[in-house]
């Protein structure tokens, strides 16, 4: 299907050079992320290619190190709990937002997308000045009540595309069958909708994991999380252990995205 | 009024009566995440709006002062009572060590304030008795201006328009009327104009170097089409800090890109890349540039084959067919993809702190000098006010155009 | 000699073929063909339907046409010109797609001018020719509205508006009315014909609908499996189909399996099922070997007491009875294991229950011999 069988020599022409540039964007997309990998495994500190010989060292020295470690455990801690509230509050909002007769949904959609439009700076200085009034500021409490309203957003959008697919004679069906409305919510809708629960709750694991901006302004040096860690070493001297890092989280990021399109893909099957 | 009329009212009344029940359950699921997103994200906001116009300082430290001045003609040096009402406040000022904060507000608007307020208040913890207005005229010249009256008077207010109009490259003369902030002091509007500036390049190329992929996306085979995607949706999900982190490296002096350009001979010596303009667009490109593809893939992938047939069975060529038939029905993603981008692009303070030059530094980048660096929290959120409200316009405007329910994900 | 390519070669003088098919294969794969040699002729001025099921080769056939596909071998003469390598846009032909493709973003009177721009009609002649257009389609006030905003007969209407505006001698339609109601569908049908009788020119059409193709067409061809089945008038098509495809796709047939015994008289005797002989028409020459008879529910009666002349008489037992308001449909076990659908007019059945023995009849004139 590259090319319609009646196209004229100059649009095959056309179509080639098209082709061509998509391929190189592409690649452009691509080739960034991946160019980290050799360089983490590099024994050199110079960020060259072609490498010249393999080590691990920047690996021992990433997790020999009790500040990345630390890092990593005060990151994963605020994504777990960032994701069990984000994932509630979302899915509940969504599953209101998605019935025929909520009112005024059109400004409530634009109220609970607004997280993720609202610079994150503005979010991030707001949060240090207001809930320094009530000493969250430096407690995981803080930053955990930032990320997960940067969060929600996407909870709200995966679960209300899943619900829009979502039969409501199966409600009836379940009601009508005898189930009390919860039990039909937690055996027949749930499940249903499922997959998109599963999305929300993976973005809303990531946008967390992945924040720097609030963490930053939240965070002192017990709460730091690793994205701060790593974005504090890249302005003081970037080093190969930030590579280690940087690949690590890479390699997670990969298998979420493999995680979500597993689902995805159930979900059209 | 007929009784049809009152029927028809009746009736729909007795619809929303019936209606509110099933109303009122939908709401009430979505009222927890809206009552927390008011608590945890739209009250941080509203603080630091009430930041930027608050002016608690000149209120909190010399309240007999602002009572004196009450009576005050404006014109004229006071009179001795206002001086005695600023001898006991800067005294209870000097014991609570709060004449500090008074100085650094009132050197905002007049420098040289914060000396003059301190040495003041160690001058008036030791006066016993009066007359005060020879001893403050003594210790300096401003305290006989009337103007620095006027200030501290004007900032008796509970709100002052002050960060918002340095945000702005604007200030207020001692006769309150509005004026450009003179020479080096007006940074403000150069850097949201450098903002908007940057924004608009990296939409503008995600756009051509986007839509040439959209379109690829539509017309590739399936399994292509699949791996394609892949390519587009990796990136989007990395973490930023990671996609930031590879420019970093890619654009040292040393790095990849110099030696891939040396290499092939396009230049004969290293390029300044690193903390650059041209980094940080082309890294900010790199990052937004999925944003920007998949509306534009998604309204394209909803153009059926059979339109660009139709045009050119009735005599449009391929670039006829493409420009006057294609393009325009993809133009609903173009506008989506690129509001998002521009929107996106507004809030950037990681990538131009790590890849950009002092010149290259964002709005959100000012922000966060002004808390950490100046601690001058009035203007940082001075400056937020002005970031805020120009994205909100241009959500508005997304909002208009697109629709929030027609954001999605992958 | 096979019936179709006897009525082809006959009746297709190659002097009035507008087009003209010779030898047309096309494969996407190399392996597979969805149009295996196809040999068609369309006369000037007529309403030529291909009629077919899903992936018989119709649609592809008239994509080749319109210029959207390329044949892979054999060639497409229009007006005596080859034209395989002609890009669509230059080959001046209507199409008018199976979901319209209308330009959402452009107004009614816009879609329609869009043909005329490339044909360097331009301003107040546009206009006329617009307006002219939208006339004949009834249309004239609706000039500026969008697409969105008509109702499916509308947008079909603005279609074919779009494709006669610029005067083409060839219109191809791919199933323009699959995605309206049967009521609008029949008054489209009719109002398609009009046009096309009115204005003179030469129509080819794709359905799968056999009601569609019998109600419009001057000739049929029936496709199936990339190959033209029958090619023939409605009436021919319907009475005498040429093999056992067309019989069962035109309408509804019975299709008995019999043996050949030899002729008698231009008719064919033939061994059925259970043994006993039946006569039937027949085109096709052969000389024994499997066949089939095929004859139409409502050509199968009530035998009298008496068997008669010029009918096929048999047996069976009923095993289904429906009522269908003006007539009824019997279900009948006959020729030992097959089962035969007869129609009969309501009155003239006495009631009757499955178990029941019955005895039928058929004029052998309407019993024809296929080809298993």
């Amino acid at each position: 299907m590259w090319l319609p069988s009646y196209a004229t020599p100059s649009e095959r022409l056309m179509r080639t050079l098209v082709v061509a540039l998509a391929v190189a964007v592409l690649l452009f997309l691509i080739a960034p992320l991946f160019i980290i990998v050799p360089l983490s495994f590099s024994k050199d500190p110079f960020f060259t290619l072609p490498v010249q010989e393999y080590s691990l060292r920047w690996y021992e020295d990433f997790f020999g190190n009790p500040r990345w470690m630390t890092a990593i455990a005060n990151s994963a801690i605020a994504a777990v709990l960032t994701t069990i509230l984000a994932t509630t509050l979302g899915t509940l909002a969504a599953l209101g937002i998605s019935r025929a007769d909520f009112p005024a949904r059109r400004l409530v959609m634009a109220l609970l997308i607004s997280p993720m439009i609202v610079p994150i700076v503005i979010v991030a200085v707001g949060s240090y000045l207001f809930f320094g009034q009530f000493g969250l500021t430096n407690t995981r409490t803080g930053l955990v009540l930032a990320h997960t309203a940067l969060a929600t957003p996407f909870v709200v959008i995966t679960v209300t595309a899943t619900l829009s697919t979502y039969d409501t004679n199966l409600t009836r069906a379940a009601l009508s069958l005898g189930a009390s409305p919860s039990s039909t919510f937690f055996r027949v809708t749930l499940p249903n909708i499922m997959p998109g629960v599963v999305s929300g709750a993976i973005f809303a694991f990531a946008t967390s994991f992945d924040e720097v901006v609030v963490a930053l302004f939240m965070t002192a040096a017990e709460q730091r999380t690793l994205p701060v860690q790593m974005f504090s070493g890249i302005r003081d001297q970037i080093n190969p252990t930030i590579m280690a890092a940087a690949t690590l989280l890479l390699a997670l990021s990969i298998m979420l995205f493999a995680t979500l399109s597993l689902l995805t893909r159930r979900r059209v099957r | 009024m007929s009784a049809v009329d009152i029927d028809r009212i009746n009736v729909f009344m007795a619809v929303r009566k019936a209606e509110r029940p099933a109303r009122r359950a939908a709401f009430s699921l979505a009222l927890p995440l809206i009552a927390f997103l008011v608590v945890a994200f739209v009250a941080p906001i509203l603080y630091l709006l009430v930041t930027a116009f608050g002016n608690p300082e000149t209120r909190e430290v010399l309240p007999r002062t602002l009572v004196a001045l009450e009576n005050w003609d404006g014109t004229s040096t006071p009179e001795e009572p206002v001086y005695a009402a600023l001898a006991a406040d800067l005294k209870i000022a000097k014991d609570n060590s709060t004449a500090a904060l008074l100085g650094k507000r009132l050197n905002y608007e007049i420098s040289g304030m914060r000396s003059r307020v301190l040495s003041a208040a160690r001058m008036a913890d030791k006066l016993e008795t009066g007359p005060y207005k020879e001893k403050f005229i003594g210790l300096h010249q401003d305290w006989a201006s009337p103007d620095v009256w006027s200030v501290i008077k004007r900032n008796g207010a509970s709100f002052t328009p002050y960060y918002l109009l340095t945000a702005l490259d604007l200030q207020q003369a001692p006769d309150g009327s509005l004026e450009r902030t003179a020479g080096d002091q007006a940074i403000f509007l150069d850097v949201l104009g450098r903002t908007l500036f940057v924004a608009g390049l990296v939409t503008l190329f995600t756009l051509l170097l986007g839509y040439p992929v959209a379109y690829v996306l539509t017309i590739a085979p399936k399994a292509v089409a699949g791996i394609m995607m892949l390519m587009v949706l990796l990136p989007l999900w990395t973490s930023l800090l990671v996609r930031t982190t590879a420019w970093v490296v890619l654009l040292q002096s040393d790095g990849i890109i110099n030696d891939l350009l040396m290499a092939l001979h396009l230049t004969s010596e290293k390029i300044q890349l690193i903390f650059t303009r041209i980094g940080t667009v082309t890294a900010m490109t790199h990052i937004q540039l999925p944003f920007t593809i998949l509306p534009i893939y998604s309204v394209m992938r909803s153009i059926p084959t059979t339109q660009l047939r139709a045009a050119r069975s009735l005599g449009a060529g391929p670039s006829s067919a493409f420009w006057r038939v294609y393009a325009p029905q993809t133009l609903p993603g173009v506008v989506a993809g690129c509001l998002m981008t521009f929107i996106l692009s507004l809030g950037y303070y990681i990538t131009p702190a790590l890849v950009g030059g002092p010149r290259d530094q964002m709005v959100s980048n000012f922000i966060s000098v002004y808390i950490n660096r100046d601690l001058n929290w009035g203007l940082a959120a001075g400056l937020g006010v002005v970031l805020l409200g120009v994205t909100l316009a241009i959500y508005l405007l997304f909002l208009r155009l697109v629709g929030a329910d027609k954001i999605k994900l992958g | 000699m096979n019936f179709s390519q006897r009525v082809s070669v006959a009746a297709d003088r190659p002097v009035d073929a507008l087009v003209r098919f010779e030898d047309v294969k096309k494969s996407y794969d190399g392996i597979n063909f969805v149009v295996k040699d196809l040999n068609l002729n369309v006369r000037r001025g007529e309403f030529l339907t291909m009629l077919g099921p899903s992936g018989s080769g119709k649609t592809t056939t008239l994509m080749m046409l319109g210029g959207f596909e390329r044949p892979t071998l054999g060639h497409i003469l229009l007006d005596g010109k080859p034209v395989e390598r002609l890009p669509p846009e230059k080959r001046n032909i209507g199409f008018v797609f199976q979901n319209y493709a209308l330009f959402p973003h452009m107004t009614v009177a816009e879609n329609v001018a869009f043909p005329l721009r490339y044909r360097g009609i331009t301003g107040v002649a546009a206009k006329d020719k617009v307006r002219e257009a939208l006339g004949r389609v009834s249309l004239e006030a609706l000039g500026d509205r969008r697409p969105a905003q008509l109702s499916g007969g509308q947008q079909q209407r603005v279609a074919l508006a779009r494709a006669l505006v610029f005067e083409p001698s060839l219109v191809l339609m791919d199933e323009p009315l699959g995605a309206l109601d049967k009521q609008l569908r029949e008054r489209m049908q009719i109002e398609i014909k009009q046009l096309q009788t009115s204005l003179g020119i030469t129509m080819v059409y794709v359905t799968h609908d056999q009601s569609e193709a019998l109600t419009m067409s001057d000739r049929i061809a029936v496709f199936h499996d990339g190959r033209i089945q029958q090619l023939a008038d409605p009436e021919t098509l319907y009475n005498e189909p040429s093999n056992r495809f067309v019989a069962s796709f035109i309408g509804e047939n019975n299709t008995l399996p019999c043996t050949l015994l030899g002729r008698e008289g231009g008719m064919a005797v033939v061994r059925m099922g259970d043994g006993s002989k039946f006569k039937a028409a027949a085109d096709i020459s052969g000389t024994g070997g499997d066949m089939s008879v095929s004859v139409r529910p409502e050509n199968i009666g009530l035998a009298g007491q008496d068997g008669r002349p010029d009918f096929n008489r048999f047996g069976g037992k009923v095993r289904d009875v429906f009522f269908l308001g003006d007539h009824m449909r019997l279900s009948v076990e006959a020729f030992g294991g097959e089962f035969v659908t007869a129609r009969i007019p309501a009155r003239r059945l006495r009631p009757f229950a499955p178990g029941d023995d019955v005895a039928l009849e058929c004029n052998v004139a309407e019993c024809r011999l296929l080809e298993a």
